[in-house]
């Protein structure tokens, strides 16, 4: 059953939110994802990311401080929301549930 | 340290592009990355990174939408409307079902017809040069005031006229001249193929498109043919075969094929598929003598493509005085020439004998501008049934929606408002429709197209403007019945709304109930026009022609052989034991083909000349055909050339009374327009005997009257036999059939078996009829059943309306019958006072349309009254449903409210 849409982008996205906990915004989302998962994510795709996220509820913001480094633009902190919590619990199950499933065989022939 | 800065521009096209409450903060990421790539990387690769990233950010869901800096209202408005729109369609199912059906009805109709009338109109315009082409028709009076008009010229008035004519810029000439055996010689498999001859300009002045070829040269040089890819197909079995031979059978030399054509379209008055170069014919002495002095022989079709602004009426006066200064006319005889527009071939030849139409030819697609009018009126006449009946439901719904109205109007709607939602919704209506339509059609048009003999694409490049046309007409309609309802619903009083008084029958009332007439009018007329159509057809196909056409095999002559081998040929067949009678002829009766005419006058009489028909026959004519011999006596044995029979017709004219061997005389200068110049050793005069008459039978279509004819013998100098006609037993067709091909073949076997059956043929006069027929009767169908939709509506809705009232009469002790009647009165009524309107103009229609039948049916009472009934019985159906519904109901259910 398709409960949460979450693409496997999103997904990251929202996991990485999480591990950050509390300091998560744009720099530092981003520096996460790459160094963690060793991919580059562009600043488009990952403001794209949470924009989506945030409109469907899985995250939420709330703006910063301005600092120095940034000329006095804010930064705007990302939370996952208690849904957004939910969302990424049915899909670690529904991962699991797939592994339970799979047959030993298939996994040693791996 | 002092922070770099980055590049302005791309900042600000950033601030340009990304929606105001998402910039702060990500240009806030974008200069933080910047400053420490800068650290990093330096200046320039950092510079260059920030551009790509700001360029990646262009994308949507980022970039601010147009709209915010738009007035809320407008967009705003229309988006409510649709949404509105959407949702009153969706409450009220019924309803909007009745309307997109209705709608969809009429547009298929509408589309369909509309197709065909297109076509029938657009017929010949693939020319580029068509607006500029003419043919030229000559109209011929003869001393006594018999008048003809033939749509072909003598050979010299194509001759150049551009040494004599200023504003003519090429002519071009072609002869049909009859079916030869065309061979591939690598390959011999005979084909009988229709040949025209065409000179050099044919592909200049038309510009059939070319597969292969150049037509400045194509036809130039003699023994060239161009072919098209059809019967390239038929011989080769493909169509890259340029330069290559083709032999005929009674030509000493191969010819060449120098250009293949691309297929005729379905809407084209060209049908042949191989053109002759003319100037094979040049060194055969005899034509060129021939040819050289020929002005008036109507033996060629020639087409004119004047200069642009060239006058079609100077050139053809010019034409006949240049005709007048080369030929000197009998005294009495008037001959005149005039230009025909290309475009009017097809459907304004009506009267105009097609004099260069040889024996054994394809006819070519000839209109009927009658059936075309009426097609076009009545594919206009059912979209507006369909538009009548939209805007009928809707008014009818208005008093359920009274309070919506009323509640618009209190918060500030202006009737401006109003009529925007009513049209939106409309809009919506049509659009369902106008899209389920299209599908329909597009499902029913490869059957359409084999009914109709067409070759219509949905969207092809001519079609384009059809069908802009077709959905701007069609959208017009829908606004238009939409925008009456949208004003009627728009300019009630909201206060009188919001108290829930009910819509009186008032003004509007009585305009929907003469729309309802009107429909039913409509309807009816249609009803009766299908039933007399219907009628005629079948009268005409059953009437007795004064011959048998039935179980007749008719065997096309097409090689020498089988000419002057005929009595063998007709020996070896009467063996066959299911033949029961044989008989050669020039024609048949009933033949499509024209008819050889020729002029005479009775020997010893008046100089006054007579045109009649010939037919060329043996002595077994009349018995094969069952045709009666009043008096005198049929062609004996022995040689009969110079006897003839003639029929009653030609004897009234003739005032022949008895047959006493007296004879005519066919003055060899005055023979008909469409002689076929085959014996044309016979200089002198022919002067047969009359050796008895025949009853009139019906030897050319019905539409016709019997005219005078003349029955020669089939070895007669005017005209060599091309049929044989063999009369056979109902057993066995397919055997019999076989055994007559043996017989041919066994003739000569380069003798292809060509062969109809009498009655199929002489069907074929009368497909456009049957055509019509059909089409008409579904369009007549369809217009019943929308106008009963719409009926439907309109009784679901009085029906509704009067539940209480049907409620408290029930209570009261009324029984289903007359519930039944108190709903349905109105409506019968009202389909009663279309049928008295629909009669008159059905009668006038149909008495006009009858006269272009000589031998035709009347328009008896028993068909209105018959159609009536129809349109009646099944309105009354229709309504009958909701009555009984409305009058089954528990009154409990309906009061209970009060």
């Amino acid at each position: 059953m398709k409960r949460f849409q979450l693409g496997e982008f999103e997904e990251i996205v929202l996991l990485t939110v999480g591990v950050l906990h509390g300091n998560a915004y744009g720099v530092t989302i981003k520096d996460e994802i790459e160094q963690r998962l060793n991919r580059e994510v562009s600043v488009g795709s990952l403001q794209i990311t949470l924009r989506r996220l945030e409109s469907k509820g899985f995250l939420k913001s709330t703006p910063g401080d301005s600092t120095e480094s940034r000329r006095g633009r804010p930064k705007l902190f990302f939370e996952v929301t208690a849904y957004g919590k939910k969302a990424l619990d049915y899909c670690k199950e529904s991962r699991d549930e797939l592994w339970k499933a799979l047959p030993q065989m298939v996994l040693n022939l791996k | 340290m002092k922070s770099v800065e980055p590049p302005r521009f791309i900042l600000r096209f950033l601030e340009w592009f990304c929606k105001p409450e998402y910039h702060a903060d990500i240009e806030g990421d974008l200069l933080e990355i910047y400053d420490r790539r800068v650290e990093h990387w330096g200046r320039n690769r950092a510079n260059l990174h920030l551009c790509k990233d700001v360029l990646f950010l262009f994308r949507p869901g980022i970039i601010r939408s147009a709209k915010i800096h738009q007035p809320l209202t407008s967009n705003g408005m229309i988006k409510s409307y649709f949404l509105m729109g959407w949702r009153n369609l969706w409450k009220n199912k019924l309803y909007s079902t009745l309307n997109v059906l209705g709608l969809t009805f009429g547009m298929v109709c509408f589309l369909l017809i509309g197709l065909y009338v297109y076509d029938e109109l657009n017929f010949d315009t693939q020319h580029s040069n068509a607006e500029r082409i003419y043919r030229v028709i000559t109209h011929e009076k003869s001393p006594n005031n018999e008048a003809t008009t033939v749509a072909a010229a003598g050979y010299m008035v194509a001759e150049d006229p551009t040494q004599t004519f200023a504003n003519v810029e090429r002519t071009t000439r072609m002869q049909r001249i009859g079916r030869a055996n065309l061979v591939d010689p690598e390959n011999p498999v005979n084909v009988q193929e229709a040949i025209t001859v065409a000179d050099e300009y044919l592909l200049q002045v038309f510009d059939f498109p070319l597969l292969e070829g150049d037509r400045r040269t194509a036809l130039k040089e003699p023994n060239s043919i161009a072919i098209t890819e059809e019967l390239a197909m038929r011989i080769f079995g493909r169509t890259d075969v340029i330069n290559k031979n083709l032999q005929f059978s009674h030509m000493d030399n191969p010819v060449k094929i120098t250009a293949i054509l691309k297929n005729h379209p379905k809407n084209s008055s060209f049908t042949f598929t191989s053109v002759l170069s003319e100037s094979t014919r040049y060194s055969n002495e005899e034509f060129m003598r021939e040819a050289l002095s020929d002005w008036t022989s109507q033996n060629y079709t020639v087409y004119a493509l004047l200069k642009p602004d060239a006058n079609a009426d100077s050139v053809s006066s010019k034409i006949t005085r240049l005709v007048h200064a080369n030929v000197t006319l009998e005294p009495g005889t008037k001959l005149s020439y005039n230009l025909q527009p290309l475009k009017d071939v097809h459907l304004k030849s009506d009267g105009i004998i097609d004099g260069a139409r040889n024996a054994n030819v394809d006819p070519i697609p000839q209109g009927n501008p009658v059936y075309v009018t009426v097609f076009l009126f009545t594919a206009i006449l059912v979209l507006l049934i369909a538009g009548i009946n939209y805007s009928n439901l809707t008014t009818a719904r208005a008093s359920s929606r009274l309070k919506e109205i009323g509640v618009r109007k209190v918060i500030g709607a202006v009737p401006g408002n109003l009529i925007g939602q009513f049209l939106v919704e409309s809009f919506i209506t049509i659009v369902i429709a106008f899209g389920v339509a299209v599908l329909i059609v597009a499902v029913l048009l490869p059957s359409f197209n084999e009914f109709a003999n067409k070759k219509f694409l949905l969207f092809s490049s001519v079609g384009l403007g059809f069908w802009a046309a077709a959905a701007g007409l069609i959208i017009a309609m829908g606004l238009l019945s939409g925008g009456y309802a949208a004003l009627l619903l728009s300019y009630f009083k909201p206060v009188s709304l919001l108290k829930g008084l009910v819509l009186k029958s008032g003004s509007d009332f009585s305009v929907r109930k003469a729309l309802v007439v009107l429909q039913f009018t409509i309807s009816t007329v249609m009803i009766i026009g299908t039933i007399v159509l219907f009628r005629q057809v079948h009268f005409l196909n059953e009437s007795n022609l004064g011959f048998n056409k039935d179980l007749m095999v008719v065997i096309d002559v097409n090689v020498g052989k089988a000419r002057s081998n005929f009595d063998w040929v007709k020996n070896e067949m009467s063996k066959i034991a299911a033949v029961e009678q044989v008989t050669v002829t020039s024609h048949v009766p009933g033949d499509w083909k024209t008819l050889v005419r020729v002029k005479l006058k009775k020997e010893g009489g008046s100089d006054q000349l007579h045109t009649a028909y010939v037919i060329g026959a043996d002595k077994d004519f009349l018995a094969t055909y069952g045709i009666e011999l009043l008096k005198g006596r049929n062609f004996g044995n022995k040689n009969d050339t110079s006897a003839v029979l003639i029929n009653e017709a030609a004897a009234k004219i003739l005032g022949i009374t008895h047959v006493s061997n007296e004879a005519v005389e066919i003055p060899q200068s005055a023979r008909g327009s469409s002689f076929a110049p085959v014996y044309d050793d016979i200089n002198a005069s022919f002067k047969p005997r009359v050796v008895g008459i025949v009853k009139d039978f019906h030897f050319q279509s019905l539409r016709a009257k019997i005219e005078p004819l003349i029955i020669a013998y089939h070895d007669n100098p005017i005209y060599p036999i091309d049929y044989y006609s063999v009369k056979i037993q109902p057993q066995n067709i397919q055997a019999t059939l076989e055994k007559l091909k043996a017989v041919m073949v066994a003739n000569d076997e380069r003798e292809p078996f060509e062969y109809h059956f009498l009655d199929e043929q002489l069907a074929r006069f009368y497909i456009e009829d049957q055509r019509s027929q059909t089409i008409l009767g579904w369009v007549a169908l369809a217009s019943v059943v929308i106008a009963c939709l719409g009926l439907f509506g309109l009784a679901t809705y009085s029906a509704q309306q009067r539940l209480k009232e049907i409620g408290v009469r029930k209570v009261l002790g009324a029984n289903l019958l007359s519930i039944m009647a108190l709903l349905s009165k109105d409506f019968v009524k009202l389909v009663l006072i279309a049928c008295c309107f629909a009669f008159p103009v059905a009668w006038f229609g149909a008495n006009w349309w009858l006269q272009e039948y000589a031998y035709h049916i009347d328009a008896e009472w028993w068909i209105f009254a018959l159609a009536g009934v129809i349109t009646t019985g099944i309105a009354l159906l229709t309504v009958s449903y909701q009555a009984i519904k409305a009058a089954l109901m528990t009154p409990v259910k309906t009061l209970r409210s009060e």
